[in-house]
């Protein structure tokens, strides 16, 4: 089993993700909706900034997950494996209808450049696929931190 | 659904005014020590409120499109709140005069690196462990945070902070060392048959096993890079009477141990020691635990978990750990004092101190050691 520690760090992470999921998502279509204001905006930089950062990384785990396959992954922990292999099998399940998805992990950045409601459309699409992934993801670390009543 | 996030939002706002009325009136009463993580606490108490009070004001925008938000946003502010207050306000609420010496401890070591001066600390009753997070906290049971002896354990968590600091750079060497040892597993000739299948699959096992493994082995080696002999003989003398766990273990519990079996530690440890010139230290490690092994009856075998063949690989990846992390090292000075008075002027020299005080005179020790953190914690 896996120490606490570990449990602890990935609740952690998952959480800020899942921070900066909402409030992009938020800002996104209070802009859609045309009513977004100067304080999100603000935030909505920052959470930017942590998401692009966090698919990043997860792209280059899942490209070499991909790569080797049935070979075990090194260098990532047990949690962020996980992480990666459910990403894939719901990619391949066709869970996820996002074209970030579909595409690279990458093309996320040139979707938040973009001033198109279209992207931003898809960006809200995004958004929610990934926000489900995390959830579940979390379960497993909730459980072991909060313990249950 | 608007409904039921308001009530729910309103709950936890009001809980989480209630925790805060609550740290407040503790505050003056933590020492001095703790005042920095406290300070932290009440800061990230004061976010999950503004949290709050966002959602409950995101909801008055009566936009249906944000409730799956909101939603999501109310079970994160629930989930930070849960866990702020089962498990990071306890170190606060729970406070006492003699957490003072573990903090002092930590705060000193924390100070000491770049990456971790700002990271604020706290102490919590419980066996020997970290969670590698901004605040802090540090695992200890009561009784050893009372004395000197077991203190250089917290060097080996401190580890795991480290790591967490360097996360990409240390997964990276890792990954490496992962390598290495698939390499030292594999078989000169390949066939493909289900025996090799199988062997692959043997492999594959003991090659992620030893992601956590590298870590830990890491972690020791922190603990006795910033230590010294302090560290090793704690580690030592605190774990070798826990039963035949500490030496031997089947090969379905090895399969992704989070730990190595702590036999295996003790030898790279004493390859660490005499690498960095403790030979008498590194000989009495092995002996020690050869003996208690061979009273037992137990034949060391890891099942191809571990071999002696994987130490140089291990080694030099853990070296290259430790260039990337660059904690404190034991000085000179630090690993022998002449007296207390030149001991108390680093916190390293004193747990040395404690040790050597220990193995010279166990009948006086315990007087020797009180006297030495009292005055360690200004009190004389």
């Amino acid at each position: 089993m896996n120490p606490q520690w570990l449990a602890v760090q990935s609740f952690q992470n998952s959480q800020d993700l899942l921070a900066a999921i909402n409030t992009l998502s938020i800002h996104t279509k209070l802009e859609l909706a045309g009513r977004s204001d100067a304080k999100r905006a603000k935030t909505a930089v920052k959470a930017k900034a942590d998401l692009l950062s966090f698919l990043e990384e997860l792209e280059d785990m899942v490209q070499r997950a991909e790569k080797v396959d049935a070979n075990p992954m090194l260098g990532i922990d047990p949690r962020r494996r996980q992480l990666v292999k459910s990403f894939i099998a719901a990619k391949r399940n066709f869970r996820l209808h996002s074209v970030v998805f579909r595409d690279k992990l990458s093309y996320a950045t040139k979707l938040f450049d973009s001033a198109k409601p279209t992207d931003k459309h898809e960006i809200v699409l995004f958004l929610e696929e990934l926000r489900t992934l995390l959830e579940e993801h979390l379960e497993n670390d909730t459980e072991r931190v909060l313990g249950e009543i | 659904m608007r409904d039921i996030l308001r009530q729910n939002n309103r709950a936890l706002r009001h809980e989480i005014e209630q925790l805060q009325r609550t740290l407040n009136e503790a505050r003056n009463k933590i020492p001095e020590e703790l005042k920095a993580y406290s300070d932290r606490i009440v800061t990230d108490c004061e976010k999950l409120h503004q949290a709050c009070v966002q959602n409950l004001q995101d909801l008055d925008l009566e936009l249906d499109d944000l409730l799956k938000d909101i939603l999501s946003n109310t079970q994160f502010v629930t989930r930070a709140f849960h866990f702020l207050n089962k498990h990071q306000v306890s170190p606060i609420l729970r406070a006492r005069e003699s957490d003072r010496l573990c903090l002092k401890l930590l705060r000193w070591l924390h100070a000491e690196h770049e990456k971790t001066k700002d990271i604020p600390v706290a102490l919590r009753d419980d066996e020997f462990s970290i969670w590698p997070i901004e605040p802090t906290i540090y695992f200890m049971p009561c009784t050893a945070q009372r004395g000197l002896l077991y203190l250089p354990l917290f060097f080996h968590e401190f580890g795991h902070l480290l790591y967490a600091c360097h996360r990409v750079e240390m997964n990276e060497l890792v990954r490496e060392l992962q390598e290495a040892i698939a390499d030292l597993l594999s078989p000169a000739i390949q066939r493909n048959d289900e025996y090799t299948q199988e062997q692959e699959r043997s492999r594959n096992l003991i090659v992620e096993t030893w992601y956590e493994w590298a870590q830990e082995i890491f972690c020791d080696a922190v603990g006795f890079v910033v230590g010294g002999s302090s560290f090793a003989y704690a580690f030592s003398m605190y774990l070798r009477m826990l039963g035949r766990g500490e030496y031997n273990v089947s090969r379905e519990k090895l399969a992704h141990r989070s730990h190595p079996v702590t036999w295996i530690r003790i030898q790279l440890m004493a390859n660490r020691g005499r690498q960095m010139g403790y030979e008498a230290l590194a000989s009495d490690l092995e002996e020690t635990w050869s003996r208690i092994a061979d009273a037992m009856g137990i034949h060391e075998d890891h099942d191809g978990f571990f071999d002696p063949a994987f130490v140089p690989a291990i080694q030099q990846k853990v070296n290259d750990m430790l260039t990337e992390a660059a904690p404190h090292e034991v000085q000179e000075a630090e690993a022998a004092s002449p007296d207390l008075d030149s001991a108390l002027n680093s916190p390293i020299a004193l747990l040395n101190m404690a040790w050597q005080k220990f193995w010279d005179s166990p009948a006086d020790y315990r007087a020797w050691e009180q006297q030495a953190i009292e005055t360690f914690l200004g009190k004389r």
